[in-house]
């Protein structure tokens, strides 16, 4: 095991709630603490990419502001390179971990070159002057998450995906061994999705910084995670946590047991969620290769329940694939063919028929 | 710049400066030196602009009327409208970045309420018509009164405020409760208005539509010596307020002290604000437009060049609204509070139009 260089022992986190001189109307109604999760025992060392994955609810920007030392924990301690979170001054925490939250920065007139400035703070003088290995250090953040191009334009005038580029280019400015994403991919297309991941995938491999993000992108963090810290609800008031890598998370069915609702499965061989589809109109399907895969999804979608190699009931058989491909279908075992040049076709008289069937 | 790191583009995007130019701050002091001269040349008494700047040198004048007119009403005049413009922009910048709220200002946490209350409590309040008259006679010792009252009146809402802004972290509730503060005190100076006799509430209204003319002497020293140390504890507080632009959880952590910062730039606006409204009156406008026109015209957001430029800049709009005020050529002069605003507002309006980078300031 490598050195860690953030790690919690039985941290409980939550909400105190106000105390008789705050609200003394109150004290009735809230006495005692909110315990979101407690018995958090979590190990970051340098160079992982950390992915917090977890239903809205269970805790994880609670989580996030506690290990920032932002929150206060209500039990337990939360250790930093060795020192507690909770008692650090700030501006040592600062030099130790950096943040990126999910609010908008919009401020007009700030150029994303003295936006990513602001990350030297903690390093600068009563007057925030730039040393020339400040500047350096911006520029190197600028030129490593390809902020360049706009490095001179105004922050509101940037997009979502750009806007999320700097503010992790402040972050890296910052220069600390930790550093934690509160949702950096939310609102953002799949390609700047995946880019930011690759991005933080870089960061945490070559500069061998330790990066925790909050996400819900599943199969981006199955994919790119080192590790994978899964919060819970489990039926109890609290949170359960999990750390484990993402592949062991799949395989002993934790995931599916987090993420599984009504209606929706989660698929161990591709890790990813899909629908759960309750068809009840039997279909036979002689198919092989890719074009099975997708002319049973086509089948499932519109409601039939797909029965593989089955030649014994109703059934569709392929042959060719792409674009030559032709899809034959038999009302009844030994009946003659319909045959069908595209598979919208196919899907278009089957609908016809099962409602026919349903109807008698 | 760093010769291990190769991406091809580069070069075709330069570094932007983080300096704006310094060619602005140069224009702008000029102007303010030409504004300083003009608005001591000009006045209802015509003295000839040779005999103005040589007095200005310490040469004297073949006139001692001249001579006196000038150092002891114009200069001092003029100095003050240097000071309070400074000081007011300086106090409406650190407000709208404290609370990331381009409508906010040096009033917006009740310091000018709480000014007026002070100066009302001393006029309204001490007894009659000949009292008052009778402060009026007391000359410098009256004014002295009337500054202390305002002083201490801002002073007792500025330590309301504090009160709440140890207990509350949201700065937008602060905000709020400043206002809400600022209410109170003025419902307070209505109920004691509607209680007092006409020529008491005169008396207090000509207050309120402020005055440059009145500090002299060692009145002026003590306004020039507040504002100093306010400007300083100002100036001190840009670097914190530059990250406070992202934000209160972004700046917590970066390692500012949010504490720390909100009690200096609180304590800096209420020295500022409080002894400028003192002296002068509740002079509007000033503070709320200058920080606008400073970032408009150096489009920046960096504090370390906005605090500079809202200085001169209100010092400049301070010295030409004087000017207009004096109605230079008649024998009148208009309030300077209804100037700031009627002149003030229409240039303000023109400039966010034309430059158009003023939206989302926040």
């Amino acid at each position: 095991m490598r050195e860690s260089i953030l790690k919690t022992s039985d941290l409980a986190i939550g909400y105190r709630s106000r105390t008789r001189k705050d609200l003394p109307w109150k004290k009735q109604l809230h006495k005692g603490e909110t315990v979101v999760a407690e018995d958090i025992n979590l190990e970051l060392g340098s160079g992982e990419l950390v992915c917090l994955l977890g239903p809205n609810g269970s805790g994880k920007s609670t989580l996030m502001r506690t290990l920032a030392g932002v929150q206060r924990s209500l039990g337990g301690s939360v250790l930093l390179k060795g020192s507690d979170v909770g008692r650090l001054h700030p501006k040592k925490t600062a030099k130790l971990l950096s943040l990126v939250l999910t609010e908008r920065v919009m401020t007009g007139n700030m150029s994303v070159y003295s936006l990513v400035a602001l990350g030297r703070y903690p390093y600068t003088g009563l007057m925030g002057k730039l040393s020339q290995e400040d500047e350096a250090i911006v520029r190197l953040a600028i030129e490593t998450t390809g902020t360049r191009p706009f490095a001179h334009r105004h922050i509101g005038d940037l997009s979502d995906g750009e806007r999320q580029k700097v503010m992790i280019a402040r972050a890296i400015a910052q220069d600390t061994p930790v550093i934690l994403l509160d949702e950096p991919t939310a609102h953002l297309d799949l390609p700047n999705r995946l880019e930011i991941i690759r991005l933080l995938k870089t960061l945490a491999r070559e500069q061998q910084k330790a990066v925790v993000l909050s996400t819900h992108e599943l199969d981006l963090a199955l994919q790119a995670a080192d590790r994978i810290w899964l919060m819970n609800r489990s039926g109890g008031a609290s949170s359960v946590m999990l750390s484990a890598i993402p592949e062991s998370l799949v395989l002993e069915g934790h995931l599916e047991h987090a993420f599984t609702r009504n209606g929706f499965e989660f698929d161990s061989h591709s890790g990813s969620f899909r629908f759960r589809h309750e068809g009840k109109w039997n279909v036979g399907l002689v198919a092989a290769g890719i074009m099975a895969y997708w002319t049973q999804r086509a089948l499932e979608r519109i409601g039939c329940r797909v029965i593989k190699a089955a030649t014994d009931i109703r059934y569709v058989e392929v042959e060719g694939v792409g674009s030559d491909g032709c899809w034959r279908y038999y009302t009844e075992p030994g009946a003659e063919a319909l045959e069908f040049r595209s598979l919208d076709d196919l899907l278009h008289v089957l609908k016809s028929y099962r409602v026919e069937e349903t109807l008698h | 710049m760093n010769g291990s790191f190769s991406v091809p583009q580069s070069a075709a995007y330069p570094w932007p400066l983080l300096m704006p130019k310094a060619g602005m701050i140069v224009f702008l002091v000029a102007v303010l030196g030409v504004l300083f001269v003009l608005d001591i040349l000009l006045g209802s008494v015509h003295i000839p602009l040779p005999s103005v700047v040589s007095i200005l040198l310490g040469n004297g004048s073949e006139s001692v009327a001249w001579e006196k007119i000038v150092t002891t009403i114009r200069m001092p005049k003029a100095i003050t409208a240097v000071v309070a413009g400074a000081a007011l922009a300086v106090s409406g910048l650190q407000m709208q970045t404290l609370f990331r709220n381009p409508l906010a200002g040096p009033s917006v946490l009740g310091i000018s309420a709480g000014a007026s209350l002070g100066v009302a409590m001393v006029m309204l309040a001490s007894g009659g018509a000949a009292n008052a008259i009778a402060i009026r006679q007391l000359g410098l010792g009256g004014s002295w009164l009337i500054v202390i009252a305002a002083s201490l009146g801002a002073m007792a809402v500025l330590l309301v405020v504090l009160s709440v802004a140890v207990r509350i972290k949201d700065n937008v509730v602060l905000l709020i409760v400043g206002i809400m503060v600022g209410n109170i005190t003025v419902s307070f100076i209505s109920i004691w208005q509607y209680f007092s006799a006409p020529e008491e509430i005169q008396d207090y209204l000509i207050w309120t539509f402020g005055s440059l003319g009145g500090v002299f002497g060692s009145q002026l020293a003590v306004l020039c010596g507040v504002v100093s140390v306010g400007l300083l504890i100002s100036f001190a507080t840009s670097k914190p307020l530059n990250v406070l632009l992202l934000g209160e959880s972004y700046a917590r952590s970066l390692g500012m002290g949010t504490f720390s910062t909100r009690v200096f730039v609180i304590l800096a606006t209420s020295l500022l604000a409080g002894s400028v409204t003192g002296f002068c009156g509740p002079i509007g406008f000033i503070g709320i437009a200058v920080p606008h026109l400073a970032r408009s015209i150096l489009n920046t957001s960096d504090h370390r060049f906005l605090m500079p430029t809202s200085c001169l800049m209100g010092a400049i709009l301070m010295l030409a609204c004087d000017i207009i005020a004096q109605m230079p050529g008649t024998q009148t002069t208009l309030p300077i509070n209804a100037v700031t605003a009627l002149i003030g507002s229409p240039v303000v309006i023109w400039v966010i139009v034309r430059q158009k980078n003023l939206k989302s300031s926040f």
